[in-house]
């Protein structure tokens, strides 16, 4: 379980309401509000996208959106920066490849 | 265009301060800051600060945000969020992208306290999926309740390092070793043996070689290196990690003190590129004013001071303030900035090799190298604060040996056992002469966990120890499990005797152990069985 049900200084995290989502298709639940990555971390997504040229996997880096190595397509639009975009209900996320969308096969 | 008398860029702790001191002198201040939430990196610091009563020490650095933003609010400052600053121009004109608009605005005097920006070092696999900065990781725990991994190898033994490798096993992570390219633990000592009474190694002299894995970090190589940076061969070692985290300091985000034609200098104590500023934080330009981490790396409790210091300097520059009013409030705070910045982490230190402490001591090259004290330091430092005829009786032992600007534990002792003294980074002393009850204040009010009360004749052949137990789940009274050595060694049984969680304690609970009277001395931490099982 990647997420923190009671922290010794922090207690239980407080959270919005669960909500699913679509990643590259496949249905996914994660909190609204919360970053996208973060839902995404919590279901054991590590990778982001995949450089143009070499094809290399990115994931989450810096976590405050300051170095884009996180950023995917989202409902469509890409070089969105995951770790500081909020989860909406019903959004849909895609690992980005290059500046597209990666192909997946359903 | 709207005008302000004052524009801050940057919510952070310096920002902040800075806004609400110019606000209380009755300026029409903004507050630009290009994240959703304020506070900068107040609200992932969840362990309690050093310093004295007036840097706010042993209060935690969330509460601070939560204190800065309340006083903000109060002194009717306007925080704009999601409000990234683009660009400064001629006559303090600031260009502000909002959403998709970019609008104009125009003050009299700017505050820029952008803070500072993580540096990364490259290896085989360094951009691999599980490289993160140390920040990331507290991000991800401390903001949104999730571990950054399982399993954790950080680099780096700075203060943020050592702190955010504590907080990743708060948050339930394991952390596999603690790796440096120095020689010595950069970070304070009692940071350091926090971590390393948990068990966790350290390797100095060491860095990463290569992460494995082709889609994320399956692994981590490390090797020491000679004085031509060099791996040393044979000296590899691989752990299995999920996760790499990265905290190799920091650099100023002085991007848009340049653009404005500040003078810029290059200063490695500071982070690199900063401005010139004066000791109220004015730049070269008259009206514009730096603070914080963007004109040098320090931490939160002096970029506080620092940026009430610009805000007032800001005032005066427009005439809120009396020359006379500003002197005397500034001279005040640059007495609490100097206090901070004594001892042997001064700015002025960086580098040095401290030999001795201000007292004359050695210092303990074991908790330099290793992260602990080893039992022949003790005698320096631990038996001369408790050279007592009796001998009997609940004590404090403070196992605080470095000069670090910290003093919370003499106020916390009301029968006056701990004395610190006027200067903050002197090492405490305890006064044989009064008693202590064993109230546990200044466990709880010690920000390093560098204090346990002491008991060696608890009960024929065994002593009892009450140390802080910052972690989930907390023991039971009656549990038996295992009791630690300041390296993370076990030593054998320990019952839990008692535990305490007063609201004075402030989320640091107080765990009493019994175990036999020959390890008083020795263990310092307390492993539950479960745990010792997983392992």
């Amino acid at each position: 379980m990647k997420r923190i049900s009671d922290h010794p200084i922090l207690g239980e995290p407080e959270k919005g309401q669960l909500v699913s989502f679509f990643m590259d298709g496949k249905p996914m639940e994660g909190f609204a509000g919360e970053p996208i990555a973060v839902a995404l971390k919590a279901a054991g997504v590590m990778v982001h996208r995949y450089t143009h040229k070499a094809h290399e996997p990115r994931g989450i880096f810096c976590a405050i959106g300051r170095c884009t190595d996180c950023v995917m397509i989202v409902d469509g639009v890409p070089n969105i920066r995951t770790c500081i975009t909020p989860l909406v209900s019903g959004m849909r996320v895609q690992t980005q490849d290059g500046v597209t969308a990666l192909e997946v096969s359903e | 265009m709207k005008r302000y008398d004052l524009i801050v860029v940057g919510a952070g702790p310096a920002g902040l301060s800075a806004a609400i001191e110019a606000a209380r002198c009755g300026m029409k201040v903004a507050v630009f800051d290009e994240n959703a939430k304020p506070g900068g990196q107040l609200f992932k610091q969840i362990h309690k600060f050093f310093g004295s009563k007036e840097h706010q020490a042993k209060i935690r650095g969330y509460k601070i945000g939560e204190t800065l933003l309340a006083e903000a609010d109060e002194a009717g400052v306007e925080v704009f969020l999601n409000a990234t600053v683009a660009g400064i121009y001629l006559d303090k004109e600031v260009l502000v992208q909002i959403g998709e608009a970019m609008t104009h605005f125009k003050a009299d005097t700017i505050i820029i306290s952008t803070g500072a920006a993580e540096n990364m070092v490259t290896f085989d696999g360094w951009t691999l999926p599980g490289v993160i900065g140390a920040g990331a990781a507290q991000t991800m725990m401390n903001l949104h309740g999730i571990k950054p991994g399982q399993r954790v190898l950080m680099l780096g033994s700075g203060n943020v390092g050592l702190v955010v490798s504590f907080q990743l096993m708060q948050a339930g992570c394991e952390v596999v070793a603690l790796v440096d390219a120095a020689p010595r633990i950069g970070g304070y000592g009692v940071h350091a043996a926090k971590i390393a009474r948990c068990g966790v190694p350290f390797y100095l002299s060491h860095t990463i070689t290569k992460a494995d894995g082709t889609d994320c970090v399956t692994g981590v190589t490390i090797a020491e290196f000679d004085e031509h940076f060099a791996p040393i061969p044979g000296t590899q070692k691989h752990f299995d990690v999920d996760t790499i985290c990265l905290a190799v300091g920091l650099s100023p985000m002085s991007q848009l003190l340049k653009m404005a034609g500040c003078t810029m200098v290059d200063d490695p104590k500071r982070g690199g590129q900063v401005p010139l500023v004066s000791e109220n934080g004015e730049t070269s330009i008259p009206g514009l004013f730096a603070a914080g981490d963007v004109s040098g790396i320090e931490e939160a409790s002096s970029a506080m001071i620092g940026g009430r210091m610009s805000g007032l300097a800001a005032a005066a520059y427009l005439g809120f303030l009396s020359e006379s009013d500003k002197e005397k409030r500034l001279a005040d705070l640059e007495v609490a900035l100097n206090s901070l910045h004594q001892g042997m982490f001064a700015p002025g230190s960086k580098g040095k090799t401290v030999a001795k402490t201000d007292e004359g001591i050695a210092v303990s090259q074991s908790l330099l190298k290793k992260g602990y004290l080893e039992d022949t330091d003790l005698e320096r430092f631990v038996h001369r604060s408790n050279q007592t005829d009796k001998n009997s009786g609940i004590h404090p032992v403070i196992e605080c040996t470095q000069n670090i600007p910290c003093n919370p534990c003499q106020d916390a002792c009301t029968k006056g056992c701990i004395k610190v003294g006027k200067t903050i980074t002197a090492l405490p002393q305890i006064d044989d002469a009064s008693s202590c009850t064993g109230c546990g204040m200044c466990i709880a009010a010690c920000s390093g966990q560098a204090i346990f009360l002491v008991d060696e004749d608890y009960a024929p052949g065994f002593a009892s120890i009450t140390l802080p137990y910052e972690f989930l789940p907390l023991p039971q009274k009656g549990e038996q499990g295992t009791a630690l050595s300041r390296s993370g060694q076990p030593l054998g049984i320990a019952e839990i005797i008692d535990v305490r969680n007063a609201k004075a304690f402030d989320h640091t609970p107080l765990v009493t152990i019994k175990v036999p009277a020959g390890q008083a001395m020795t263990a310092r931490f307390y492993q539950p069985t479960t745990q010792a099982m997983e392992q």
